[in-house]
């Protein structure tokens, strides 16, 4: 099997991303896929794209914008 | 006041760990490597020009590589003739060819060495600095700087006056989150800027003869409510946290203003002022990428971030100073022992989640809206633990301040089946069924007083079977005393001749992370309103005592030289402390009392040291 090397873009292990560990994936090019050192998920960049997606759902208002006066406004909440 | 201050740090490291790795993939380590250093040094003069441009004053740190650097030097002195920048000293960025061969360590961190190489290390760099620009720096920092080295630095070098000192809730966390890896073991500190202790950085000086003569800054503005349960590595004044946490689409991240925003809003808390800190160096704005974002997006996000301050700047909302004209002011205009206040709300998770933070010369606590009003993270600065760190230390990496109260690393409301977690909350009984408050939602309003900081909790309502009540909370922090008075009140009943036992209670161990630390030998103690005293040394043995009428009930934790004490203000209450066993390593003291609508348990919560 060929050697693992850093794929086009630096991946994180979107397994180890969900129980908060950053950990670099390898990409295997014989066989198109990245993998995980530490834990054992396999997956193609659309797989880790899609998880990517599922990881951000924790933050509901990532794209709200909220102003000092948004931010007062909560406490009369 | 009306004060938002904002200090920028650009640090010109030259062989950065992100670019350096880059470089380095496949290769043996080289400290020869003149792309990395121009990049470095490419990246440096974007970050000022982008402050600059913006109408923006910074502050160099200049790291020790930096200081050998002709280029770099020049730039320095450059940025300071023409924009009034400061140039000043970091300890980070002593990776380079000049320090490896003089030292012989591969060590990066300034506060893990052992005392004698941080002597030399302090004296060969500030030295040096002279030699370059001719005179000594008035500001310094590095990821933490133990009371040890800072006492040094002030005695060796006393104009001195403001340093990096720590990173706000870098501890174990973010360890893990760096695959176990980043040792910057850290957590305690206070939020923002505050004068240290001459006994331990992370602890408020008590008065002048304790104040240790440099202002302390974190690294990094973070956000007060994200942190408590996930790395702060994420979530922080710093483009690169953001990204790091995926914080993003696209190139959209509003967060970084949701932060801004919300730091200008502590003002409310701390008699109109506030403060933000930048701190950057240039690695992870390689050409690269870092992680998953490419160097275009790494770039913009910095540039649109700093154009937000100069946004501000331009409406006088916010004041840019160099770190030591920042310290000249922290000096003139705030108290020395604080307190600091900080009513953070959720600006990301889309909760109504709020969390309340204080601290002053006495302790650090973090209360938890979202449980009631727990108390569930309690530094006891009280004791002021003289805890030196780096090689040759008990503590070695371990640099935090160790808690007396910890709801995430010690289970708080939630256990998997024996014993109870460490928690500072209350119980309410009526029959045979108990509440606990940590179960009640709600959210907080801050006031003050004379010498007292107060936060109101929204009363909460309590269902048992048969009776509904709202339970109000008021905690007022009686300022540098180490008191807080927390009142229970019944605000509204469904029967008003029911009476409920309000169980206000402390559950408590000690420790800096996740695992169980010996409470051998601890004492407890309760004392009733006649003088009569019961008290045990802590084994392990599940024993627990239980009075009428009580004054007050204590807990003595050797370990961390701290006196934790429940004292009833309302009369005829009963109190109790238990031992706790193996299985559910804490201690716990309460105090109760049977209310009914209208009635209040009032009880006061004391921290003191005991060397």
């Amino acid at each position: 099997m060929p050697q693992g090397r850093r794929g086009k873009v630096n991946y994180r292990c979107p397994h180890c991303l969900f129980r908060d560990i950053d950990f670099d994936l390898l990409y295997d090019k014989q066989a198109d896929q990245y993998y995980c050192r530490r834990c054992n998920w396999e997956g193609t960049e659309h797989e880790i794209l899609f998880m990517y997606a599922v990881y951000k759902r924790r933050y509901k208002d990532m794209l709200k914008r909220y102003t000092v006066e948004d931010i007062l406004a909560k406490d009369e909440d | 006041m009306d004060k938002f201050i904002l200090n920028i740090v650009h640090r010109p490291e030259l062989l950065p760990e992100y670019i350096d790795n880059d470089a380095r993939e496949g290769q043996t380590e080289q400290f020869d490597k003149p792309e990395v250093v121009k990049e470095s040094l490419d990246i440096f003069r974007l970050q000022q020009e982008i402050a600059h441009k913006n109408g923006l004053r910074t502050t160099i740190q200049m790291s020790y590589s930096s200081l050998y650097n002709d280029e770099c030097i020049e730039l320095a002195k450059k940025y300071h003739d023409e924009y009034g920048d400061e140039i000043g000293h970091t300890f980070l960025g002593l990776n380079c060819k000049e320090f490896r061969k003089k030292y012989k360590s591969k060590e990066i961190a300034i506060w893990l060495f052992p005392m004698d190489m941080k002597k030399q290390i302090v004296v060969d760099s500030f030295e040096r600095f002279k030699e370059v620009f001719g005179f000594y720096p008035s500001s310094t920092g590095s990821y933490f700087m133990d009371a040890e080295l800072l006492n040094y630095i002030k005695e060796r070098y006393p104009m001195v006056k403001i340093a990096v000192a720590t990173c706000f809730e870098e501890g174990p966390k973010v360890f893990r989150h760096t695959n176990s890896s980043w040792y910057t073991l850290m957590d305690g500190s206070p939020w923002t800027a505050w004068i240290p202790s001459k006994e331990n950085t992370h602890a408020i000086a008590e008065d002048e003869a304790d104040d240790i003569g440099i202002v302390a800054v974190p690294h990094l503005s973070r956000d007060l409510l994200a942190v408590m349960d996930n790395a702060g590595d994420m979530y922080g004044t710093h483009p690169q946290n953001i990204i790091r946490g995926l914080i993003y689409e696209g190139d959209r991240l509003p967060y970084m203003y949701n932060l801004v925003d919300q730091y200008q809003v502590m003002k409310k808390y701390n008699k109109g002022f506030s403060y933000n800190l930048v701190y950057v160096g240039p690695g992870w704005m390689g050409k690269n990428g870092r992680w998953e974002a490419n160097g275009r997006l790494l770039k913009k996000s910095y540039k649109d971030f700093i154009a937000y301050y100069g946004k501000l700047k331009r409406e006088n909302k916010v004041e840019d100073m160099t770190m030591s004209e920042f310290a000249d002011w922290f000096r003139k205009h705030q108290p020395r022992s604080g307190p600091i206040c900080g009513l953070w709300k959720d600006i990301i998770y889309g909760t109504k989640n709020q969390v309340f933070w204080y601290a002053d010369s006495k302790f650090r606590v973090q209360i938890d809206l979202k449980q009631g009003g727990a108390i569930t993270d309690l530094r006891p600065y009280a004791s002021k633990l003289s805890r030196p760190c780096g090689a040759g230390t008990k503590a070695n990496q371990d640099a935090s301040y160790p808690f007396i109260i910890h709801s995430r690393y010690r289970a708080g409301a939630f256990t998997h089946y024996a014993g109870e977690g460490s928690i500072k909350s209350c119980k309410v009984r009526y029959g045979s069924e108990e509440v606990d408050l940590s179960s009640c939602r709600s959210t907080g309003i801050y006031g003050e007083g004379k010498g007292c900081r107060i936060l109101n909790v929204r009363p909460v309502e309590i269902e048992f079977k048969n009776l509904v009540i709202k339970i109000a909370t008021t905690y007022t922090f009686k300022e540098n005393t180490g008191e807080i008075v927390i009142s229970r009140r019944i605000v509204d009943s469904s029967d008003p001749t029911a009476k409920v036992e309000v169980d206000e209670f402390l559950t408590s161990c000690w420790g800096t992370n996740e695992y169980p630390e010996d409470l051998t030998g601890s004492l407890l103690s309760i004392t009733n309103r006649k003088g009569s005293r019961s008290e045990l040394r802590y084994e392990y043995r599940c024993r627990e005592r239980f009075m009428e009428d009580v004054e007050r009930v204590e807990a003595v934790i050797p370990q961390v030289q701290t006196k934790v004490s429940l004292i009833a203000i309302s009369k005829n209450c009963n109190g109790y402390y238990e031992e706790g066993y193996s299985f559910a390593p804490n201690l716990k003291i309460g105090i109760s009392k049977k209310i009914g609508v209208k009635q209040e348990l009032v009880t006061c919560l004391k921290v003191e040291g005991v060397k």
